[in-house]
């Protein structure tokens, strides 16, 4: 039987796409998410109803998948599920190397029909090779080539992080609300039912894939674990791998005669595969969000000796419990660093045992050659790893906004730091009382490529999920 | 350690399969693993009382007597074992106590006898097993015993097989761990030999898919050594590839 993951890569990265029963009543939402698209988009709609609309759109239209012309990658079907098994016998006859189906009613229903239906689908499509994804899913997104799965997604610039979810709204929310901050897509898959292609399968080929860096999903479950962990453990060897585990799935009326089994619980085993594999585990989608940003912006490293930099002393105590809770250390600097600080630290309101309260002596910000001292020493101090600097919305909110050129120029200073250090540097900025200009605030931290966090929690639990992983694949490639 | 009634593996499994039993006795279970090369307390079967006094002046005293039986799975609260028995004489009178015990308990229980062991010295306890997850297959446990395992569920978990990396991080993961490494002035587990007896372990539940589910608890941790003090073992029921319903 032909293998339908040899044509995975040709419907990733589709040079024509058709989409099959695009209608009024959903906004033809598949020919405008994929309006943008770089490649030849055509529309296969047989209602005449609905085809002067579609004409209108610019979209050349057919009444047979058999009539369009030249080779066909990705077929997008939104058809009713009972006419699904005629279209995907229409893709295998054209030669279609793959489709996803945004139709829904199938197994996830639980119902007879619905069962026996996408066993259909799955056996023709499996006959035939082709690379069906689905059913019930959101299909592909591909900001490059301006494959979309919902209108609101970017094109155009595209980042290094696959994705793979088995939610289609997961899928859209982790493409936008990454994008925000700093975490853009190659390519997404919703995968839906996945009767075909299944969680490995896109792990294999996002493994693989040379526009992908670091790879992320969600998932509730899988049909094949011992696949998965080969996959995983494969994936996690050559590239940051973050798993979202979504669902308490137990084992339910399983019955179980033994300590070990009663123990067993399903999460429990999923954590155990995950962290096996050398992959991360995260609970949401911020934890996501920010676990890939401390592994997509910031230098990899596997130390896990804080340097703290904050504004005032309140903050100074609370940024050090942040990072000490989440399993990461606040070391005391080298006597040669004490040295230097003590030359020159304004120690009326301020601190630098580490954490660094460092607000009197750099001016809030407004003193930067003072900043780049510290900057420098925290940097050659053998005892740090990794720096953490609060952007101190709650007092510099308002200034920033008055005059934007103090933040750019504070930002540009730590691009600068970043880009000459071996060493990572987050930065946090809380949306406190000002949560629209922090807002704006943030977005120019982000489009500078910094990671920024929204609290001292959440930039220490992605550094420490990040340190993690750079410290199990150094552990496995040292074995 | 091979006991003198050695069957080889494939003989025990083929026994338990011929009575259509999906446990195996505790000293079945142990000769399994002994053979595996997993370290276990040695434990015979005694089919009579002067059996059970020969076996225990063998193996040393102080020793323990448990009850034998597929139908009595929970021996101690039935009167069915009977531990720190100094001399040939406790041994004798032990194994009449239980025998009568299991009799009243279950008047149709089939009784094979009575497993003898010596006791084994103190150590820290900690508990070994494995279970077969519905999506990933079999998985080994790692713990510590007694209210750390009952109560907290501190506990870590690998996918078979494991490597020897995946035992360290294992014994490493649980919250528990500064206790083997010496809490208080204690002597330090010995964590190499956990560490290999997981990897055995996990070596001996690739080899043998028939197996289901298995505890080793307690497992004895020493300074030097480890060494599993009970064992239970769980077949698959042949049928359908998952575990019976019957037992526990």
């Amino acid at each position: 039987m032909p293998d339908p993951t040899a044509n995975l890569a040709r419907t990733l990265k589709p040079k024509t796409i058709v989409v099959v029963g695009d209608k009024r009543a959903n906004g033809y939402m598949w020919l405008r998410n994929n309006a943008e698209f770089t490649g030849d988009l055509y529309s296969v709609q047989v209602d005449p109803t609905e085809i002067p609309a579609i004409e209108e759109m610019g979209v050349k239209n057919f009444t047979s998948l058999a009539d369009v012309p030249g080779e066909i990658d990705y077929v997008l079907c939104a058809v009713p599920r009972q006419i699904a098994p005629r279209i995907i016998a229409d893709c295998a006859a054209r030669g279609a190397a793959g489709v996803s189906l945004f139709t829904s009613g199938f197994a996830e229903t639980g119902e007879e029909e619905g069962s026996a239906l996408q066993a259909e689908i799955g056996n023709i499509a499996r006959e035939a090779g082709l690379a069906l994804i689905g059913p019930n899913c959101m299909g592909l997104y591909n900001a490059k080539l301006g494959v979309r799965q919902s209108g609101e997604q970017l094109t155009g610039a595209a980042g290094p992080v696959g994705f793979i979810s088995q939610s289609g709204t997961h899928a859209i929310n982790f493409s936008l609300t990454g994008a925000a901050q700093g975490v853009r897509i190659s390519t997404s898959v919703s995968c839906g039912n996945a009767e075909v292609l299944d969680v490995p399968d896109y792990l294999d080929y996002l493994t693989d894939d040379a526009d992908t860096s670091v790879i992320a999903m969600y998932v509730e479950g899988t049909k094949n674990g011992r696949r998965l962990v080969e996959s995983l453990q494969r994936a996690a060897a050559k590239k940051p791998v973050v798993v979202w585990k979504g669902g308490v799935t137990e084992a339910g009326a399983r019955a179980t005669q033994s300590h070990t089994g009663s123990l067993a619980t399903s999460n429990h085993v999923w954590d155990a595969v995950v962290r096996q594999a050398g992959a991360i585990t995260t609970e949401s989608l911020d934890d996501t969000v920010d676990a890939l940003k401390a592994l997509l912006l910031c230098k990899p490293t596997t130390g896990a000796g804080m340097g703290l930099l904050a504004m005032t002393g309140g903050q100074s105590v609370v940024i050090t419990d942040a990072f000490v809770r989440a399993g990461l250390d606040v070391p005391l600097l080298t006597e040669a660093s004490y040295k230097e600080l003590a030359s020159f630290f304004n120690i009326i309101g301020g601190s630098y045992r580490n954490p660094l309260d460092i607000g009197g002596t750099i001016g809030f910000g407004g003193q930067q050659e003072q900043l780049q001292r510290l900057l420098d020493i925290l940097d050659a101090d053998d005892n740090i790893d990794a720096l953490a600097i609060e952007l101190a919305s709650g007092f510099m909110a308002r200034r920033w906004q008055a005059d934007p050129s103090s933040l750019d120029s504070l930002l540009d200073q730590l691009v600068a730091q970043r880009d000459r250090s071996a060493k990572p540097l987050v930065t946090i900025l809380h949306p406190g009382h000002v949560e629209e200009i922090a807002a704006q605030a943030r977005a120019r931290v982000v489009e500078r490529g910094l990671p920024v966090f929204h609290s001292f929690e959440r930039a220490a639990a992605a550094l420490s999920k990040a340190v993690a992983y750079w410290r199990s694949r150094d552990a496995a490639s040292a074995t | 350690m091979p006991s003198k009634t050695s069957e080889s593996t494939a003989d025990i499994i083929a026994t338990a399969r011929e009575q259509d039993r999906t446990i195996l006795s505790e000293v079945e279970a142990k000769q399994l693993l002994a053979e595996a090369g997993v370290p276990v307390v040695e434990a015979r079967l005694a089919k009579d009382r002067d059996e059970a006094v020969a076996i225990a002046g063998e193996l040393g005293f102080p020793a323990a007597l448990k009850i034998v039986s597929p139908q009595i799975t929970h021996k101690s609260d039935i009167g069915g074992v009977k531990l720190g028995l100094a001399d040939a004489d406790e041994v004798a009178a032990a194994y009449d106590a239980i025998i009568k015990a299991a009799k009243a308990a279950d008047a149709s229980a089939k009784i094979e006898g009575v497993s003898v062991q010596r006791m084994a010295d103190a150590g820290i306890e900690v508990i070994v097993g494995m279970t077969t997850d519905a999506q990933f297959g079999p998985v080994l446990m790692f713990g510590l015993g007694g209210v750390m395992v009952e109560v907290l569920k501190d506990v870590a978990f690998r996918v078979v097989p494991i490597t020897e990396r995946d035992a360290g991080d294992m014994i490493r993961e649980i919250q528990g761990f500064p206790v083997l490494e010496g809490h208080r002035g204690a002597d330090p587990a010995d964590i190499a030999a956990l560490q290999d007896l997981l990897v055995t372990l996990s070596s001996f539940i690739e080899a043998h898919a028939e197996i289901a589910e298995l505890d080793l608890n307690p497992v004895f941790a020493y300074a030097d050594g480890a060494v599993a003090v009970d064992a239970r073992i769980v077949l698959r029921s042949p049928q359908d590839g998952t575990t019976s319903a019957d037992g526990a």
